[in-house]
């Protein structure tokens, strides 16, 4: 992977993960002319969307077309399709400003085709390969990341409210991505968002081992960018949340 | 053995046709340098695009053993050359002509198919290809910064040439470029469909050693092209004496 840097976003659902994973795609593609991938792992597509991207195809649109080719009989050998992959995820790929985004569409369907799903895993790994920075926005679990992108990230992050249950929920996947080895990762840390108070942060370090990369308050912006379902890439840049986002990537020192 | 004769033929009377092309030598003094692995042009670094998705695009290789039909070292452009296409996405069409020697129905497949595989070696700063040989179709990107430092169409087909001579069966290579327009692609398009389908049945020949000629759609393709038949009988002798080793 050479110099490439991968941050996987993590967390139970409706935490914010998404939104955060937008604005720091908005943060790192404003500066020192790097070049980043974006990975929309939410079967949903919501990166896209808090992006202002409507994605015109998907890595499982294209692994679809695959398996039926193979269904109908095609023989495919291995490099000629491992081309052939590479060709139509580039063509996936969603060109912005400062930053390319590539969405993994819909979970597969039943019915086995590791090669396939293993094929493509090798082509995202090699495309991420050629950027300085990949964003994974996942699922809820580690495991997705794993199975559907990639084994290996330099940086775990995980999101939470200040809810009980979403802090377990990263306490669990901490433990199931280090323990059950779920997920390979350097570092691993966690981001607060929708904070009321200092006291509720205080609080919460008495119960997680997680190093807390930042917190970010309410903020009526973000609520009222979701309310209209306008892209979060245009907030402001004078907003309090993307500020202590950029903290949070200096602290991981990508920014 | 010869399968492409008459899409070369039509090749030859295409070319003579166009009034403007260009033609040079290959340079082999000249070494571009190397990507390093991470040959990926974004748009925002792109001087220019050719083949895109959006666009005609047509990459195919064509082999013939009698080699004076080959002008060997040539590079013909029919079209604007990348320092006249700044900014610009332009179909592209691309046919390597080698001249070969040695093809029998026992190696003609692994050697066309090892050919076909050359281009992704191509490792050149600045300049990124994507293709698909089941499209037969090239997608390149050019960065700006290439272009202004005097990449050009002699440039790229000089080092596709040095890579076609690795292989020891390969004595002579041309290469035809087209980045005029859509209707001078598509007539390429139409004088390599032919060989398209020779390509096709050869692949699907390898897939589906057990197929039934008569209910295949490459049928009538194996019936024009007698050499196509050899090279199946081959195979399916080939297939018959590996498993008469391997039940003993």
């Amino acid at each position: 992977m050479g110099d490439t840097k991968i941050l996987a976003m993590c967390g139970k659902g409706g935490v914010g993960k998404t939104s955060i994973s937008a604005l720091m795609v908005k943060l790192l593609a404003g500066g020192n002319n790097r070049k980043i991938l974006a990975i929309d792992a939410d079967p949903a597509v919501g990166l896209a969307s808090a992006l202002g991207i409507n994605v015109r195809k998907t890595v499982n649109d294209i692994r679809n077309e695959l398996v039926s080719r193979i269904q109908k009989g095609e023989s495919q050998a291995r490099k000629e399709t491992l081309n052939f992959l590479d060709y139509e995820i580039f063509d996936a790929l969603e060109e912005r400003e400062g930053y390319a985004l590539l969405a993994i569409g819909r979970p597969e369907d039943e019915g086995c085709f590791c090669r396939v799903n293993n094929l493509l895993k090798d082509i995202i790994r090699d495309l991420a390969g050629r950027f300085d920075i990949v964003l994974i926005d996942g699922e809820a679990g580690v495991e997705q990341i794993n199975r559907r992108v990639m084994k290996t990230v330099d940086q775990l992050v995980l999101v939470s409210d200040t809810s009980a249950k979403g802090i377990s929920v990263a306490n669990t996947i901490a433990h199931v991505a280090a323990d059950n080895n779920a997920v390979e990762f350097r570092s691993i840390g966690l981001v607060l968002n929708r904070v009321k108070s200092e006291d509720e942060v205080n609080d919460i370090r008495g119960r997680t081992n997680l190093d807390i990369y930042g917190w970010i308050a309410e903020d009526d912006l973000i609520r009222d960018f979701d309310f209209r379902a306008k892209p979060l890439v245009k907030i402001p840049d004078n907003s309090p949340t993307l500020h202590v986002i950029s903290g949070v990537l200096e602290k991981m020192k990508v920014l | 053995m010869e399968l492409f004769t008459e899409p070369i033929k039509a090749l030859r009377s295409f070319i003579d046709e166009m009034d403007s092309k260009k033609s040079w030598q290959e340079d082999r003094y000249r070494v571009w340098p190397e990507g390093g692995g991470r040959n990926i042009v974004l748009k925002e670094d792109m001087g220019l695009e050719l083949g895109s998705p959006e666009k005609e695009s047509l990459s195919c290789i064509l082999w013939t053993e009698h080699c004076p039909n080959v002008a060997d070292g040539t590079i013909t452009l029919i079209g604007p050359d990348f320092s006249e296409s700044m900014g610009k996405s332009l179909p592209f069409g691309k046919v390597v002509l080698v001249g070969v020697e040695g093809f029998t129905e026992d190696n003609a497949y692994d050697r066309h198919r090892a050919m076909d595989l050359i281009r992704y070696s191509l490792d050149l700063k600045g300049f990124m290809m994507r293709a698909a040989s089941q499209y037969m179709r090239e997608w390149c990107r050019i960065s700006r910064s290439t272009v202004m430092e005097g990449f050009t169409i002699k440039v790229l087909g000089s080092a596709l040439m040095a890579l076609f001579r690795r292989e020891p069966f390969v004595k002579a290579v041309e290469l035809i470029y087209v980045t005029s327009n859509t209707s001078d692609v598509n007539m390429l398009k139409q004088i390599t469909a032919p060989a398209e389908k020779i390509i096709s049945a050869m692949n699907k020949m390898i897939g589906e050693m057990d197929y039934d000629c008569d209910k295949c759609d490459y049928q009538t393709v194996c019936d024009d092209a007698s050499q196509l038949k050899s090279m199946r009988e081959a195979m399916i002798k080939k297939s018959r004496e590996s498993r008469a080793v391997k039940s003993g």
